[in-house]
């Protein structure tokens, strides 16, 4: 736990001054590494050596920093959110590199995802997928008592476990195809398997993914991937479900 | 429902299936070769005897139009995908590694395999099939010896060298692409589907082996 | 006596039928001209993407903004543990007027009793609306809802999503924000912050904006403004708060005329990961529940360097257990926080900094054995070792305590209408309904009860009296607040000076949490108002910002957000100097009971402090609301 054990790094990161620029990876070395200290925290020191010698800062999109908010991301010596199994970037310690080492960089890499600056990218290709039917259609104030419709507690606990995506993009980022297919089978299996989200369930795959597809999101070659960089873990049972209620949704539409 | 029938055909999880579909059809055309090859090991007669059942029977045509589509339709979308997938990122990763977790080399490498067992099967038709026609006769009614053709084919190293790696290919692709196929058309089990993942990999030996068991034995023990 | 300026427009009649009297005698919008009205929504959290999706299913037109490159992002996602609802499924004697009475009392007795009330009673319709949206809240094994208890209640009525109950409402009400866009009936703007608010004629009237990734303004015209825009937790600079939280909306709107109240209320959680060097981003917050099992202690000698596994049991001091006995481990948060920072102040701390108190589960492990602990705690243990790198089966926690929640915010009225017309506030941003302390679980009630059941119908009435106009941003008023608003940025980037704004940001959090921390004393705070002026000085005169203003500038968004902390900073510590009390999440060292109790002042302090803003130099002007408390007994709490 002692912050005697500071460590030097070399980084390969990312740099691009806007979505129109060309970018290129640039090195930079950074002193005083704390292992106790978060990557992101590690970035923080490297920002503000980079900021008393007057150059610009490297941005990244992160907030929460504990894991939930979805807003951090990075490709980090070619993994999504790092080399430590389900843990997102914000959570991942320099305890897990050594002295001396060399980290590589990157921002998220997809045509549906470009890079406004450095490493932070644009999702808003995410939001576009949900507007296209990731919703139950309920008004405010048309709900009946909550316990009116029992849910059985296992299909109650594999929609959490669907819901649990915190929609960060590394299971896009990771894919060697840039599919989208984790996070949009994610939300089509929470609905699917609720009885209240069941009623709509069929027409949402079909317009989700559709949506998800006019966006240039490559497709599903079933390598799990995204299920092994997920931080939250949310498995490839989901896309399995999706593909199915696309098909019977697709053939038995109007 | 705002899905027309051509958006349907073109989406992401309807070309998976269809990759998917045909290449468990193809599975099945795989398994009754297989099994029609083993009768090499009962005697000449009756694989020659065999062969001449399949190509004088006249739906065989029809037979082999439907294969051809298969495989046609399952390489056609397969490489679409495959394009479509690689503009899906245009800018590529300076570093990208495995996690060790997902993908495997055989679920990596389907599009390479895919190529490999292409050129295997154009030679194979061409040696085989079209290949040099040797005639028998039983019990009056003249057939290629195929029997002989098979054990003259497989008489050089080289020769059945190239058959044993390209049947290592097609049980890499196998080992991923029969499961896989199962995935894309929906069906996942938290009990059945690693199951189902293992057989994979047993289906993808077996044929592996079976399609590779005869070259060898006939390079064996045709040099007698 | 109430200040005249501070009408809170508390309907009449028996507080079980204020609310309901109160939607039947506002006034109605016609369908065809709710159309006519466009609301700016700031803030997509819990209270903004639920009230945003709930206005324009009614019809209006509906513009909302975040700050993230989401709405899905805010904060609210991070709240763990759960939101309350008074729907007595467990059978366990809870109601509306348990819920009230809970939450007025564990607030200390300075919240509104209406609307308190009135939260209660819609706290069951929240629960309905989010199991319809498809929140998927935990059941047993009959397919019904599953509740649990929390702090500061004897009833179990709080409904949960695994660890991650904010997280699913938010993405509920997401959904539903999502929904609405979908019709072309929201437009959402993300990446996009507020920088100024238009008044117009006395009244909001629309405000400016800037982008975060271009740096371009934009002015927005509309008929009411809601600033959904979260607490102020980060003037501490290290809370639980995320990065990117800010008082920028609220403060903005302070300085054109809102009131802001209470500003000194913040809750200081017990039990959080602590700070481990000087470039700790953050704070991450461990579960309250652990108090259950584990057993708070520091060495008994101060200089003792031992490992704390080898220090014998006659060398410790379960300093919760000796100074309560009858709670123990189990005080309510601001008694447990207080004494963790007593026992540091002796020097008494653990860790390598010394600011830490050790969670013990030796005892637990060895009673109940490794599983039972791991199975009640093993995924706050799993974050725990993750973040610290101990074992907590082994060497026990070192926990402190940290900012998390803050009560204060712009003063509302019943209608959540802050003292200028047009503009509401919504959430953690309003001073809320949880007077000077907030319990477990009632957060996320109050931001969802504010925008899916209250502004809807609060904003007809206010729409209901002032029509649609043609004002739009031509007007000579957004001209001026887009001037001002690009000034601020200008005059950042014009300074120039050599340290990063974070030096800034981490000294100001040095002395709020020194001086308006846990403990405050006079002399304290008018140090903290003599400090923090100065420190405002040299930021302006000595802040680095790197680049322009035409780009994606981090750097220029953190200074216009410290730059209203080092103010916000100073009117905290002027109200906690004012207010010569302690109740709640602000203790006040000179008035304990002889046993170190918070100790209330009802006859001098029995209300809501309005602060009315004067000018940056100038003091600003306080208004009183006075509090009555006709439904609960005003009494003295006691954990002894």
């Amino acid at each position: 736990m002692s912050e005697s054990n500071s460590m030097n790094l070399k980084l390969k990161i990312w740099r691009q001054l806007n979505s129109n620029a060309k970018g290129k990876m640039v090195d930079y070395q950074v002193s005083g590494v704390s292992p106790d200290m978060s990557f992101l925290e590690m970035l923080d020191v490297l920002n503000d050596q980079l900021i008393t010698k007057g150059e610009d800062p490297v941005v990244f999109d992160h907030d929460c920093r504990e894991g939930i908010c979805g807003m951090c991301s990075l490709m980090i010596n070619g993994q999504a959110h790092g080399p430590e199994e389900r843990t997102t970037t914000c959570q991942l310690h320099m305890r897990k590199f050594k002295d001396g080492d060399t980290i590589i960089v990157e921002p998220w890499r997809a045509k549906a995802f470009p890079v406004l600056k450095d490493l932070m990218v644009d999702r808003s290709a995410f939001d576009d997928i949900i507007q296209a039917g990731g919703f139950i259609s309920v008004n405010t104030g048309n709900a009946p008592d909550a316990n009116a419709i029992p849910i059985s507690k296992e299909n109650a606990d594999f929609a959490m476990d669907a819901a649990a995506c915190i929609g960060c993009g590394a299971c896009v980022a990771s894919c060697k195809n840039a599919s989208a297919m984790l996070f949009v089978s994610a939300k089509v299996s929470q609905f699917s398997l609720l009885p209240q989200g069941e009623v709509e369930s069929k027409e949402r795959a079909v317009n989700m993914v559709n949506k998800m597809d006019s966006l240039g999101f490559g497709n599903c070659t079933n390598e799990a991937e995204c299920e092994a960089s997920c931080p939250k873990g949310i498995s490839i049972s989901n896309i399995a479900r999706m593909n199915r209620e696309y098909t019977s949704g697709a053939v038995t539409g109007k | 429902m705002s899905s027309t029938l051509a958006v349907t055909l073109k989406s992401s999880v309807v070309k998976k299936q269809l990759v998917g579909v045909t290449g468990l059809l193809l599975c099945g055309f795989l398994v009754t070769h297989l099994a029609g090859n083993f009768l090499l090991l009962v005697g000449p007669e009756a694989f020659n005897k065999y062969g001449h059942a399949l190509t004088s029977n006249p739906l065989i045509y029809v037979a082999e139009a439907g294969l051809l589509a298969l495989f046609l339709g399952h390489m056609g979308m397969a490489i679409r995908v495959t394009l479509q997938n690689k503009s899906a990122r245009p800018e590529g990763y300076y570093m990208k590694t495995r996690t060790g977790r997902g993908s495997t080399f055989a679920s990596s490498s389907m599009p390479y395999t895919g190529i490999i067992l292409l050129a295997f099967v154009i030679f194979h038709l061409q040696g085989i099939k079209f290949g040099e026609v040797y005639n028998v006769t039983y019990d009056g009614v003249v057939m290629r010896d195929l029997y002989r053709l098979t054990f003259e084919k497989f008489s050089t190293l080289p020769y059945v060298g190239f058959y044993v790696l390209s049947m290592f290919a097609m049980a890499v692709h196998l080992s991923h692409g029969f499961w896989s196929a199962f995935q894309s058309v929906g069906f996942f089990h938290t009990r059945y589907t690693p199951a189902l993942r293992k057989s994979a990999i047993a289906f993808a030996l077996v044929v592996g082996g079976g399609f590779s068991f005869l070259p060898i034995y006939c390079f064996l023990t045709g040099a007698n | 006596m109430t200040d005249k300026k501070l009408d809170s427009k508390i309907p009449n009649g028996p507080i079980q039928e204020k609310w309901d009297n109160h939607k039947f005698q506002t006034k109605l919008i016609n369908p065809a001209n709710k159309r006519k009205y466009k609301v700016l929504v700031v803030g997509t959290g819990l209270a903004g993407a639920s009230a945003a999706a709930t206005l324009s299913e009614l019809g209006y037109q509906v513009e909302a903004f975040c700050i993230q490159d989401s709405p899905r992002r805010a904060h609210s996602i991070a709240a763990q543990g759960g939101i309350n609802a008074a729907k007595n499924y467990t059978n366990d004697g809870d109601s509306i007027w348990r819920l009230f009475y809970d939450t007025v009392k564990g607030g200390d007795y300075r919240a509104r009793e209406a609307n308190v009330y009135r939260l209660a009673q819609v706290s069951a319709n929240i629960i309905d609306q989010c199991a319809a949206q498809g929140v998927p809240f935990a059941r047993d094994y009959g397919g019904y809802l599953a509740n649990r208890s929390f702090g500061g209640a004897q009833v179990s009525r709080t409904f949960y999503a695994r660890g991650q109950t904010g997280q699913q409402l938010l993405l509920g009400a997401y959904s539903s924000l999502q929904k609405e866009a979908s019709k072309g009936k929201i437009n959402i703007h993300t990446r996009c912050e507020l920088v100024d608010v238009v008044v117009v004629d006395g009244r909001a009237r629309g405000i400016i904006t800037r982008d975060i990734v271009t740096g371009e303004f934009k002015k927005f015209a509309a008929d009411a403004v809601l600033l959904c825009t979260g607490g102020y937790g980060n003037v501490y600079y290290l809370s639980t708060n995320a990065m990117a939280s800010n008082c920028s909306a609220a403060w903005r709107a302070y300085k054109k005329g809102a009131y802001f109240a209470n500003p000194c209320f913040t809750q200081i959680h017990p039990t959080c990961i602590p700070v481990h060097g000087d470039h700790q981003s953050k704070l991450t917050l461990m579960s309250e529940s652990l108090r259950n099992d584990g057993r708070v202690w520091v060495p008994k000698n101060k200089d003792d360097k031992r490992r704390p596994q080898d220090i014998p049991e006659e060398e410790r001091d379960y300093y919760l257990e000796r100074i309560y006995p009858s709670f123990g481990n189990l005080v309510p948060r601001d008694v447990a926080s207080r004494n963790a920072k007593a026992q540091v102040d002796q020097g008494k701390g653990v860790g390598s900094t010394g600011v830490a108190v050790y969670l013990d589960f030796k005892d637990a492990i060895e009673r109940d054995g490794r599983d039972a602990v791991e199975a009640r705690y093993g995924n706050l243990f799993e974050m725990y070792q993750r973040i610290t790198d101990d074992d907590p089966y082994i060497v026990p926690m070192r926990i402190y305590p940290a900012v998390h929640y803050t009560m204060g915010g712009l003063w509302v009225d019943y209608n959540l209408m802050t003292t200028i017309p047009g503009l509401f506030a919504l959430g953690e941003a309003n001073f809320s309904d949880h007077g000077a302390n907030r319990l477990g679980a009632s957060a996320l009630m109050q931001g969802l009860a504010d925008g899916y059941f209250v502004i809807p119908y609060t904003i007809g009435g206010f729409f209901a009296e002032n029509r649609p106009d043609e004002l739009d941003t031509i007007h000579p008023a957004f001209d001026e607040a887009m001037k001002s608003s690009r000034d601020i940025f200008e005059k950042l980037l014009a300074v120039r000076g050599t340290k990063p704004v974070d030096h800034f940001h981490r000294e100001l959090g040095k002395i709020m949490w020194e001086y308006v921390g846990m403990g405050r004393s006079e002399e304290g705070l008018k140090k903290a108002i003599e400090v923090i002026p100065k420190l405002r000085e040299e930021f302006w005169s000595d802040v680095k910002i790197p680049g322009d203003g035409t780009n994606v500038n981090v750097e220029l968004e953190k200074a216009a957000r410290v730059a209203d902390f080092l103010e916000l900073g100073e009117l905290m510590a002027r109200d906690a100097l004012d207010r010569r009390e302690s109740c709640g999440g602000h203790f006040r060292e000179e008035s304990q009971t002889p046993e170190n109790e918070a100790l209330r002042n009802d006859d001098d302090f029995c209300h809501v402090s309005a602060w009315e803003f004067k000018g940056v130099a100038a003091s600003p002007e306080k208004h009183a609301e006075e509090l009555n408390f006709e439904y609960v007994k005003l009494s003295q709490r006691s954990y002894k």
